[in-house]
Parts: C-alpha cells; structure tokens; sequence
C-alpha cells in the first residue's frame, strides 16, 4: 500500500498547504468557462420558451409569428421533437419505484414553471429572446399541487401516466427490536421537522454549445457540467448516436454543487440542433431560467422519535419522511437519491442499534429537484441533532453531555450502524471535544444565564456531530437502486520523454481544485516536482470513462485512480533505472526528479533519462520484461464507503427587535482521512459551511399556491454575503482510511451537514426563554421574531426560569 | 435592425471606435466584441457583482449599463491587472489565501478590493466584509477573501511605507 510506504513521510507532496495551480489564469480573467468559448463563425443561438403554468395540457403552440421574426432561423416545438429524441427516463422497474418519462421538450402537458415548450434558435442571442417572445402558448388548466400533502390528498392529480399515485419511490426498513427499545424506553422525543426548497445557484449559471462536423457525423458538446461522461453516454442513446463519435468537454465550471449533476433536456437539444442545422448552436441559461429550471433540492418532511435511557443513552430511532422531488427525477440520480440518502443519514455519529424507517419521494408541481450538496445529510442532521438537545434539557442533561454519551468511540470502531453503514476509522469523540474546546464550551455556559440576554441580544451556543458519507462507489450505488450513476472513476499518468507527467482524470472540476490536489498525488508518487505535473480533466476524448464529481466523490475516487496509476509509472521508472544503473528497483527512491538508490546520493539517475529510456530516446536499454512509454491507466472503486466526520460548535447573537441572527463564533473540528492539501480542505469546509448557513437564514426558494416559482431573481432569492457570514476556525483530524487507496475521504459536503443543526441550536438555545422548538426552516428575522411570540424586547430583562 | 450609435472610448488603455446598438448591455459588449471574458454575468439584474467593471476610476455593474451610455468613458476590466508578468499584489494575495475555488467571480472581487484598498488603506475585517458585500461568492464562504484582502492591505501598506522602515 502506497499509503503504509509513506506514512511519515516528510518529503511527499500529499499533504502540504500548496497555493492551487489553476489559480493563475482565473485570476488574470483568463478563465475559459462555458460563454467565454470563442464561438465558431455561423454560430446560432438557443432560446427556451418555458412553461408559464405549472400544470396544464399544451393545447396547441403557434410559432407562426416567431418563426418570421428577424434573424430566427428555425423553432422547434415538442412535437416536433418527439420522436427524434426519446424522452429522459431516470429509473429502471424494480421495487418501490414507478419510472416516468419526461419529454426534452413538453408535449402534450406541462408540470411545473419554466418547463421549455419550444426552442427558438436564431443568429443572436438578442433576436432569439425576441422571437421567444413571438411564440404563443395556449394551455388548459390543470391543478397544481406543490407540496407532498397535496400531492398524496385523496383527489390529489395523478402527475405523470402510468402510475398509480405521485409516489415515484418509497421504501421502509426496521431492525428487530426496535419496537421493543421504544415500549421500554424512559424518555421519547418526537418533532416533525420541515425543511424548504433550495435552489443551487452555481455562480455560473448552465449552458452549453455544441459543434458537429457533418465529414465524420461527429459532435463536441461543451457544457457547464459535473458529469461529461454520463453527459455523452446520455446524447448517445437518447439521440441514437455512436458514442465514439461524440465528444463532451466540461471546460471552466463556475460552480456544480449538484445543479450541475444531471443530464438536461437542453443539453440534449442543443446537441440535435447542431446536427439538424448542420451548424454550432450554443445556449446560455439566464438567472431567472436557472432558478425555475436548474434541479432543486432539500425539501423534507422528517417526523423523528428518538427513545432513550434515563440516564441519556440513545437506544433507537423511528423516521417517517416525505421529500418533494418536483415535476420530474433527475437523471443520472433517480428518484430515490433524496427520500434514500435521508434515511440512511439519520442515525448519525451515534451508537444506537435500533431503527425504523419510512421514505417517500413525491412529485408535485414544481421544478424538479436533485443533489444539491449533501443532499438529504443537512436536515435528517438537523432532526436527530436537535431532538438530542431536547432530550438533554428534558433529562436534564447538557447537550454536551448526552454527545459524549453517544458519540462514537475509538473502542466502538470498526462500527456498522443500524442500516448497514460501516465506519471503519474516525475520530468523532476527538473533533467534539477539540471543537468544544476551542469555542471554550464551559466559559461560554459558565456566563449564560438563564435569560440569556446581554448587551441587549439574546446569546446562544449549539453543536453537532457530523458524518459524511464520502466517495461512493458502485456497490453504493446499485444497493441504492441507482442505476444510471456508474460509481468508479479513472486516470491515465503518463510521463513525456521530457521526464514531466500528465495526468488525465476522468472528473472535472467546479472549483474544489483537483488540478492541483491530483498533480500533488502524482508529484508524490513520482518523485516529480508540482511544475512537473499536468492535471487534465473533464474531457471524454482523453483518458479513462468515468463517473464525475459530486457527492465528496473527487479525492477518493479519482485521487484514488491518480494514486493507483502514479503507483504503476513509479514502479516501471524504478525497474527502468534498476536495470541501467545495476540495482535492484525496490532498493530505488524517487525524489526531485531522481532516481536514487536508498539510503545514497551516490547511484542515481534522472526521471528525464529514464524517460528517455522508456521513449527509446537513449542508448540504455528497457528490462526486458518492460515494452515502451511510461504510463498506466488505472479504473478505481473503493471497497468501502468511508466515512468523514466533524463537530461543529455555532455561537449566535440575536437582536430581539429585529429578529436578525448573527453567528459571532464558528468552529469545525474536521476530519477527512488523509489530508491531500490542508488548504483545499479549509476551504471547502468554510464553503460548504456559509451556503449551509446562507440556506438556514436567508435563502429560500418560494412557490404560490399555484405553483408559480415568486424568487427567481436574486434580488427575492438572498444569498448570504461577506457581510452576512462569520470566520470560521477549521481543527484538523486525520483518521485515514483504511478502505480506500491512499486513506483519503471525501470533504465536499461535510460542512453543510453540520452547519444546519450547530446554527439551528444555537438559536433555539438563546431562544431557551421563550420556551419554544425549532423544527422549521428557514429562519429568517421574521421566522425568529414570531418564535418570540409577543414578549417584546423589553420585557425580556424579567423573563427568569422559563 | 435598429440603428447604431458610434461610441469612442478607452478600454484597458486602448482607444476604441465602436458602432453600438442601443440595448447591446456593456458586459456583452465587452465579452462578445472584444473578447474581454474575464468579466462574468452571474445574475444579470446587478446582485452578483460578477459582472463589475471600473468605470471612469469607480466600480460599476458592466450588466446593468448600457455600452451606447460609455462614450467617452475610460473603462479597465480584470484584463488590466496584470496584463503580463507576474500578478498584482492583490491577485497574488486571492492566490496565496486559496481566496478562489471556481474563480467565476473572483474578477468583481478583485476590480472592487482594488478600489476598497486604495480608499481604506487600513481596513478591519469587519470594514472588508462590509465592503465586499456588493459580491456573492458561492464557494469559498468569503472567510479567505476576507483574509486575503487583509494581506493585501498590510502588502500595500508595506510598499508605501518603504521596506523595512
């Protein structure tokens, strides 16, 4: 194991706070994210006319008017497409699960707002819009339904054909004695816990362009996505295409964070037209379209009971809950992604042997929804955190307290959990601690009193332990019913006889810095320095197929890949050396750009020459055993799924006049496994822990009673800014992995699952005097004040012993 | 075809004659005609901040202007920072602070510290924060941008003051 080999090991790359290599031309706007392509001459542009009601049957669209309007060059409308590319089907029959269709274009019915019903392609994006604007819609009214207790009421409308109900997924599973644990149990408590719709807002909203050439039938899509792989499988199939005669390049990405993880109708589209018009045709996604259309996410409905001892040990859990999936399931992700992650998410860091559960995915009448950063994590997170709260202060316990209670061990591990999950390493009692400390926990507690308010506003201090179920492989993925996502990645490592290596990933990257987290995994392995090495990724015409990134999937799963197939050329330049200098390979160290035989400066030689030798560009000769070229292609998928975990600790004030909360002090103990590169963790975990917070105080993705989408600008739609977000301190654990190579774990999304129940503590324990429950989201100045109730702030100096 | 207006103004440094229709917005003139991508739309509507250019010495959203209003008008996007060689000092500072992951909107962040700096030579957290507030970042949380633009400032101040004085 390359991992064994360089435990200790000072000299390595792997671990170090490397400043990234893609930083340079970002920085100088020399970025070449999606619109930023130099377009080829004659290229037209795509506009989408989307949906205006949420539910209703298409009668009939006239494109009459449009299709005259100055520089339009053709409109297309659902019909027109039928047929020509088969509809999206996210799901395969199997139990639990009713697969649907969902047109590229709308048909015959519409079900949700800003779903397209015709496309307008003209020579500028200007006289698209305009003659978008050309085409008229006429629609008959059906009722909308925009919540699951709609969509699953007694005359509730079926959504989609062939279905018995709006149930698209549903699935229960209970351990033996569950019921027993829960009769005999001293102390339940139960909340029903809702959350709201989030939209993703990448920064960068969607678009794609694509370029056919007619000489070959071949076609290269570029599209702002987190997976080209599925992207290109997917054209191929629903467009009936040869694969090999496609090309997806995922090239700059501002930003995926899930919105960017399914394969979308437009990308489809575009890629037909470009065929169809023999000419390039490029579409860009405006604000107001990403947030009617881009996938969704997080709306639950969790009602949890936890049973415990007196003595605050956590016996079991029962969880019934529903999620909104939107108008349609995600492909590659499928139904059951949301309503099934929440389930398995609930147990938590904690030891508890018994648990039930019920989970639904609902489709209703608003834009579907999809992976948006860890998902389900955050709110099935935020119940069982917040119930042990409410269960410390009924036992009389402090929060604290009934976390060491149950927390995870070191003597517990390894620990398979109630659903199966095994957490092989962690340090969850370790990060508690260090987090409490360091937010000194005890001084905090020592000077609140019970009224809670000083210097005019109400303060409160909340934790959560974290779990992050990180780097996913195909196993996962089939036991989770998902078909479409394959679950491995790829690399290809490979030195030039100039001695400096390339390295292709079958991922791409949106920001978290694989370019340079992966050039330090092969820097290490190969003895190369980091100018040495060249990450490519997200293009399918170069390097393994592959899976993409998503779901803290990017250090174990590529990096994995990039560990295994670095480890291969390692090996090969220590048999070519060994050979030309006369030892033994394993005797052979790879170290600034050298060869040296261990334990001696004396006998060397230099990558260089041996990549001369292995190109036949010297006089040396290869092993006999070794054929040319220097350069391995490696598929990984991990054994296991390996488990991140962290504590947060959240300190908030809060203005009771206003209701506005501001977190004054945030830490995270964090622990990913081996640490690629301290600095791209830390950053990540502030990241992921702002857009956490952002969607508990601020953000919220809004529907009227008939479905209509009311924040799709973000004037109405509030992303926290610098102004709104706190510092944040990150305490580092390394608990490697002993499932995957390298003992890397996944990092991207932890953050976000920690944020939302620490935040929401915090809050409800200055709220303590109140005597009221957190069990809604968001909490927004309003949401906080009418907590409050009517004791204004005045009288707050006499409220004691609530 | 509506009719254009003839505009002259100076854009990084050059001097430009350009026939403008009247609604083409100054982030598409300068993304699509003269292929100056460094400025992003993010929003379009003037909240993200992605967009933000330097207009006659102040920051203003390239999306919500009119290319047909800038004649006359000295213009410098992120393409001046650095123009070759090494980066500014306060790119290099967004780079050493990890104050970019997918860096979309790292050119706004950059055009308004620019400005911020040279205003408030000495600026607390809080000042910067408040300053920076006319920008969403999506992926960094802005805690390193915050200490980026910290560094910056006291590299700045370093350079005024002489070394080691």
């Amino acid at each position: 194991m390359a991992a064994d080999r360089d435990a200790g090991d000072e000299s390595g790359m792997i671990g170090r706070p490397l400043p990234r290599k893609e930083d340079d031309p970002l920085l100088r706007g020399l970025g070449v994210f999606i619109d930023d392509i130099q377009e080829p001459p004659g290229t037209l542009h795509a506009v989408f006319v989307m949906s205006t009601r949420a539910h209703a049957n298409v009668v009939a669209v006239d494109i009459a008017e449009a299709a005259q309007a100055e520089g339009v060059v053709a409109v297309y409308t659902g019909k027109d497409l039928a047929g020509r590319i088969k509809p999206i089907t996210a799901d395969i029959p199997q139990p639990g699960y009713q697969p649907v269709n969902r047109a590229v274009l709308a048909t015959d019915r519409v079900r949700f707002v800003g779903e397209a019903v015709a496309v307008v392609i003209a020579e500028n994006r200007y006289l698209a819009e305009d003659a978008a604007e050309l085409v008229r819609v006429d629609y008959e009214e059906l009722p909308s339904v925009i919540d699951v207790d709609q969509a699953t009421g007694p005359d509730a409308p079926r959504l989609h054909e062939g279905t018995r109900d709006n149930v698209l997924f549903q699935a229960s599973y209970r351990t033996a004695n569950v019921e027993t644990v829960f009769a005999s149990a001293d102390h339940i408590v139960r909340d029903t816990f809702q959350s709201h719709r989030l939209a993703v807002v990448a920064i960068e909203p969607r678009g794609c362009m694509a370029v056919y050439q007619r000489r070959n039938d071949s076609l290269t899509l570029w599209s702002s996505t987190q997976l080209p792989h599925t992207v290109r499988t997917a054209i191929a199939n629903l467009l009936d295409w040869d694969e090999t005669r496609l090309r997806v390049v995922a090239p700059d990405v501002g930003g995926g964070f899930g919105g960017k993880c399914s394969v979308y109708p437009e990308e489809l589209i575009v890629s037909f037209l470009a065929r169809e018009l023999n000419a390039p045709v490029k579409w860009i996604c405006d604000r107001r379209e990403d947030l009617m259309t881009t996938t969704q996410g997080r709306e639950y409905r969790f009602d949890v009971a936890l049973a415990f001892k007196r003595d605050g040990t956590l016996l079991g859990a029962k969880a019934k809950i529903d999620c909104n999936i939107g108008a349609y399931p995600s492909f590659p992700l499928g139904a059951s992604v949301e309503a099934g992650g929440a389930a398995i998410y609930l147990p938590g860091a904690y030891r508890m042997g018994e648990y039930a559960y019920e989970t639904r995915a609902i489709t209703t009448t608003t834009c579907p929804s999809g992976v948006y950063r860890a998902v389900a994590a955050p709110v099935a997170s935020l119940a069982t955190e917040s119930l042990m709260d409410r269960a410390a202060r009924e036992l009389g316990l402090d929060p604290a307290e009934i976390r060491r209670k149950n927390v995870l061990l070191p003597s517990d591990l390894p620990y398979t959990n109630a659903v199966g999950m095994r957490y092989s390493t962690g340090s969850f009692a370790t990060c508690l601690e260090r987090a409490l400390a360091h937010a000194d926990y005890v001084g905090f507690r020592r000077t609140q009193t019970d009224n809670r308010l000083r210097d005019g506003k109400l303060h409160g201090i909340g934790m959560a332990n974290v779990i992050e179920h990180t780097g996913q492989g195909t196993l996962r993925y089939r036991q989770r019913g998902i078909i479409y996502v394959p679950g491995f990645d790829g690399a290809q490592v490979k030195v030039e006889p100039n001695g400096r290596a390339i390295a292709w990933v079958s991922q791409c990257t949106q920001g978290q810095g694989h370019l340079t987290a992966f050039a330090q995994i092969v820097a290490h392995e190969l003895g190369l320095g980091m100018d040495d090495v060249t990450v490519i990724e997200g293009d399918t015409a170069f390097g393994p197929y592959g899976t993409g990134t998503f779901a803290s999937r990017g250090a174990v799963i590529a990096g994995g890949a990039t560990l295994r197939a670095s480890t291969r050329v390692a090996d090969k330049i220590r048999r070519i050396a060994g050979h030309a200098l006369n030892v033994s390979a394993g005797d052979l160290k790879l170290a600034d750009g050298r060869v040296y035989l261990s334990g001696t400066s004396e006998v060397s030689m230099s990558i260089r020459e041996v990549a001369a030798i292995a190109h036949s560009m010297d006089a040396r000769a290869l092993p006999e055993s070794d054929s040319f070229g220097l350069e391995a292609t490696e598929y990984y998928d991990p054994a296991a799924t390996p488990t991140s975990n962290a504590a947060h600790v959240a300190q908030v004030s809060i203005d009771p006049a206003t209701g506005l909360v501001t977190v004054v002090n945030y830490v995270v103990a964090h622990d990913c496994g081996r640490v690629i590169n301290p600095l791209i963790v830390e950053g990540q975990v502030h990241g992921a822990v702002v857009q956490g917070l952002s969607s508990v105080l601020s953000e919220a993705m809004r529907y009227d009673e008939t479905g209509q989408p009311i924040t799709v600008s973000l004037m109405d739609y509030l992303i926290a800014t610098a102004a709104d977000a706190p510092d944040i301190t990150v305490l580092h654990e390394e608990s490697w992995s002993p499932d995957t190579a390298g003992g890397f774990k996944g990092v991207g999304e932890g953050g976000v699952i920690g944020v939302l129940p620490a935040v929401a503590n915090a809050i409800a324990d200055a709220l303590v005097p109140f005597g009221c429950k957190i069990n809604r989201l968001p909490l927004l100045p309003q949401a906080i004040v009418a907590l409050m109730g009517s004791r204004s702030a005045g009288s707050l100096e006499d409220i004691h012993n609530p | 075809m509506p009719q254009r207006h003839k505009i002259e103004l100076t854009v990084n440094g050059k001097k430009l004659q350009r026939l403008v229709e009247p609604r083409l917005l100054l982030s598409d003139f300068l993304r699509y005609e003269l292929r100056l991508t460094g400025t992003h739309v993010g929003c379009a509507h003037g909240v993200c901040g992605a967009c933000t250019v330097s207009i006659n010495g102040s920051t203003a959203r390239s999306c919500l202007t009119f290319a047909v209003q800038m004649d006359g008008a000295v213009i410098e996007t992120v393409e001046s920072l650095a123009p070759r060689g090494p980066l500014s000092l306060i790119q290099q500072a967004f780079h050493e602070h990890h104050a970019l992951q997918c860096g979309f909107c790292t050119p706004g962040f950059l055009l308004s510290t620019r400005e911020f700096l040279a205003r408030y030579p000495d600026p607390s957290d809080e000042t910067v924060r408040m300053a920076l507030r006319g920008h969403i970042c999506r992926c960094t949380g802005y805690v390193n941008i915050v200490r980026a633009v910290r560094a910056a400032a006291a590299k700045l101040k370093e350079e005024r003051t002489g070394h080691g004085s």
